[in-house]
């Protein structure tokens, strides 16, 4: 088994510990491990605690909490080599780290794969930061390394100067994915790929939800698809969409089934370590995304994936498949 | 009771105190001195015996290396040596500089050699191949003629860069391994060379184990006092990265230092390096105070501001670096850097930062400006900790706020080509290290080895600041040049002031420690080029004799 690794990035106080807090409270179900610089920053509620042993505590929920001590490497060495291991890693970078070589570490053992960069940018300050003499580089650095910004603190300032910063954002970070702080009962859908699948195919969102800053649209198709096209469509995917999960058939390897992971804008589409079967032919290909709710449009998603499969679609299947679109 | 009473004749004794410069005989009793000046002065004190073994040899204070590290010692007992620059071991052998990969490539198959126990791994430290005659890479193609089977790993002297063979590629499964810093050829295929902590660890995991994790072996302790000792110092720093606060080091330090027999006294930087939270510093610092013994002591918070200039990771102000205007890692944040100067100045505390390049200085001097403004206090003794490209308005900013530096003098021998060709250019390579500018604005400085990152040597250090020559022999920034009175006093009387010891050492004077440093000749009086060459016959430290071996 591998386990994906996420990294949390964003300068001094930007809310990288609050996002971190929201996913420890509610991580969905998912066995996670948290490595952080100092433990004094989390927020576990002394109820969540079964044990604390050095440099590591674990929760009841099943999740862990490990300080970085002075080695990141070991620290993650270690997680991936237990036998009882997480089921998904979570690294908060330092306030002055850059998260793209923070994200290095996640290739440093064969068990474990990167799943994405999250930096987190306090909407009221982070113009200000990028023109700091000591900072503005670094900042700009952990900006251009997100794979999805968190804009928090988007309820310090006003409506407009929020589509300032946006823009701003726009502009600095070409094809960023921006979202706001997600609440505690979304933070597991956007930072841990395992949960975003589940969540999404088991329990689909009802619209009526206009709290939800995230929608959820899905992609079910009983034929093989074509790797080009598809390839294709994932690369032209809108920004709307800030993750997609998929186990997908591609005509040019039958055989075998392949993973999409999509986080913001880093995406892979690789066959599925284990088995080579020629009976998947009665499995799906499925893909979910998860995009802003407000800007997330089924249609344009619908036509954009619309050339990926193969051969005539009978007819039944168009008629099941019509009751997906959106949920 | 006081003890017996030891007089030392010497050719001449250098005081480096103004009231009495020179004298012949020093009389020592219990570990302090007694007496300076002829045998009839010193006799004075009544009976005594006398030591004339070093009649005809120099005695100057005990020379200070200021800013070391004990990973030093760790390495000499973990691995084999194998660098391009001359080092001494801690038995005393002479490691002579491996300056091309075929050098390299012979020494390790002797090593190689010599290694009984099949699958054991071979360990090498100090490589850098930036500074070899011609900078070709080291590849596992090279290292696989020593052996295909036993693993090789080879730490490049930064410790940011390893070196491994085709087994150990292997045994540690790098072809699973992604990591950006695994370099490859063009089929694909690991070159063997790793760069950076996240391509490393699998390797040293496999082979190397011995290196990561605090080791509380004291064989380390006692091989970073006896590299030292061999090359003259009586005390050295060991520059904060080290774990004192837990009971098992600490435990380990005061049975090493506690021996009779060990060489040097030792004054620790407290850990601010690993420690993230700055209550936990000072608690930590303030917990360790009097832990110490005779050559054990705790003095100052060492803290990281920034990376390294060769390794293109120090903080630059404007233009950057070289070509690319490229800038390198805080280690903190300039504001957090605020609150921790501001924290620990309001609790009393020395601050020794780590700041390597311009910017890092620059946020230091500011953190220290506002501590000052919030709570003035004299005689702090911060320090900036290598300051290599400090210039003079940033100088006089630290003299008006008390802040003082210990400079990275060795910089300019080893790596001043370096830096004029691929990371500062011309001007910059020659303005570092502004050591004579620094005293005449009345800065109390001083040099450092930062050893395991160059050997440590005092009369090394000293040369270079004299002469701020490079490896090629190009004099970078003649006019900040010392004088030989200088660069002893930035390696002895500077030093011990930096460390709030200047009151027992670093300069010879009655009631002061005994710690003297024996020498073949006069540092003051040699031509200026040659002061690395002075002989260390022996050092003396409270009074007790430790030989050098020749």
């Amino acid at each position: 088994m591998t386990i994906p690794v996420t990294v949390i990035g964003g300068y001094l106080g930007a809310g990288k510990t609050t996002l971190l807090n929201r996913l420890l409270a509610d991580p969905q179900g998912v066995k996670l491990a948290v490595v952080v610089n100092d433990f004094g920053s989390v927020n576990i509620d002394a109820a969540l605690i079964a044990n604390r042993e050095g440099e590591t505590i674990s929760l009841t929920n099943g999740c862990v909490c490990c300080s970085i001590g002075d080695n990141l490497a070991l620290a993650l060495h270690d997680l991936a080599e237990r036998p009882d291991g997480p089921q998904h890693i979570v690294i908060e970078a330092s306030g002055v780290a850059d998260p793209a070589r923070i994200a290095d570490y996640a290739a440093s053992h064969p068990r474990l794969f990167l799943d994405g960069i999250v930096v987190v940018a306090d909407a009221e300050t982070v113009r200000e930061r990028v023109r700091d003499k000591y900072v503005g580089d670094l900042v700009r650095d952990q900006l251009a390394a997100a794979d999805v910004i968190v804009l928090s603190k988007t309820d310090l300032v006003d409506a407009d100067a929020c589509r300032q910063v946006r823009a701003w954002i726009a502009a600095e970070v070409p094809g960023a994915r921006v979202v706001a702080a997600p609440g505690a009962g979304e933070v597991a859908d956007l930072m841990l790929s395992g949960a975003a699948g589940r969540a999404a195919m088991s329990r689909p969102r009802a619209d009526d939800e206009h709290s939800r800053q995230f929608a959820t649209w899905s992609f079910v198709r009983r034929q093989m698809l074509d790797g080009g096209a598809l390839r294709a469509a994932i690369a032209a995917l809108p920004p709307a969409v800030v993750r997609a999960k998929g186990v997908v058939r591609l005509s040019e390897a039958p055989e075998r089934r392949f993973v999409l992971q999509l986080v913001g804008r880093r995406w892979s589409l690789e066959p599925e370590a284990g088995e080579v079967r020629d009976d998947w032919a009665s499995d799906p290909s499925v893909i979910v995304c998860i995009g802003l709710a407000d800007q997330l449009e089924p249609e344009g998603l619908e036509a954009l994936f619309a050339a990926t499969p193969i051969g005539h679609v009978p007819q039944a299947a168009r008629a099941l498949l019509r009751g997906e679109g959106r949920s | 009771m006081p003890g017996p009473i030891t007089i030392f004749s010497a050719r001449k004794i250098i005081t480096m105190d103004p009231a009495v410069e020179e004298a012949t005989h020093v009389a020592v009793r219990d570990g302090i001195i007694l007496e300076l000046g002829t045998l009839d002065e010193c006799a004075v004190w009544g009976p005594y015996t006398l030591d004339d073994r070093f009649g005809d040899s120099i005695l100057v204070p005990g020379l200070i290396e200021s800013h070391a590290h004990l990973l030093d010692g760790l390495l000499w007992a973990k691995a084999e040596y194998v660098g391009p620059i001359d080092r001494r071991d801690p038995s005393g052998k002479q490691h002579k500089a491996l300056k091309s990969v075929s050098a390299l490539v012979r020494r390790l198959k002797e090593i190689e050699a010599m290694i009984a126990a099949p699958g054991t791994p071979l360990i090498g430290w100090g490589v850098d191949p930036s500074l070899n005659d011609l900078v070709d890479p080291i590849t596992r193609h090279d290292l696989d003629q020593v052996s295909k089977d036993r693993p090789i790993f080879l730490l490049h002297a930064s410790c940011h860069l390893a070196y491994v063979n085709s087994a150990t590629l292997e045994l540690a499964n790098y072809a699973a391994i992604k990591a950006p810093g695994v370099l490859r050829d063009a089929s694909g295929a690991p070159t063997g060379e790793l760069q950076e902590m996240a391509a490393m660890m699998a390797a040293i995991k496999a082979v190397a184990s011995d290196l990561v994790g605090a080791s509380t072996d004291t064989e380390q302790f006692f091989n970073f006092a006896k590299v030292a000792q061999a090359r003259g110092a009586t005390t050295i720093v060991d520059g904060g990265g080290s774990t004192y606060f837990e009971p098992a080091f600490l435990q380990a330090a005061l049975a090493a230092t506690g021996s009779p027999d060990f060489p040097v006294r030792i004054v620790a930087h407290n850990n601010g390096i690993t420690v993230p939270k700055v209550e936990d510093m000072i608690a930590a610092a303030t917990s360790l105070k009097d832990k110490g013994n005779d050559k054990l002591a705790f003095q100052g918070i060492k803290i990281l501001l920034d990376g390294s200039n060769q390794g293109f990771t120090g903080r630059l102000r404007a233009p950057g670096y070289l070509r690319t205007g490229a800038n390198g890692l805080w280690n903190r944040a300039p504001e957090e850097l605020t609150r921790i100067v501001s924290a620990m100045h309001a609790a009393g505390m020395q601050i020794v930062a780590h700041c390597n390049a311009d910017q890092a200085s620059e946020a230091f001097i500011e953190a220290v400006a506002a501590a000052q403004a919030e709570k003035p206090r004299a005689d702090r003794r911060h320090f900036i900790v290598h300051g290599q490209l400090l210039d003079e308005s940033q100088l006089r900013r630290m003299a008006a706020l008390g802040i003082s530096a210990t400079l990275f003098s060795n910089h300019m021998y080893y790596w001043g080509d370096f830096h004029r060709a691929h990371t500062f250019g011309a001007f910059r390579a020659a303005a570092m290290n502004p050591a004579a500018t620094a005293l005449r604005l009345g800065l109390v400085i001083a040099a450092h080895s930062d050893t395991p990152v160059s050997p440590v040597d005092p009369l090394l250090t000293m040369w270079a600041a004299v002469n701020r020559v490079t490896t090629t022999g190009r004099v970078q920034g003649p006019r900040e040049r010392v004088s030989a009175y200088e660069g002893l006093r930035m390696m002895t009387y500077n030093a011990a002031w930096l460390l709030h010891r200047d009151h027992e050492i670093g300069s010879l004077r009655v009631g002061k420690r005994a710690d003297f440093t024996v020498l073949g000749d006069d540092p003051l009086a040699v031509e200026p080029m040659a002061i690395k060459d002075v002989p260390v016959l022996a050092t003396i430290l409270g009074g007790r004799v430790f030989p050098v071996a020749a």
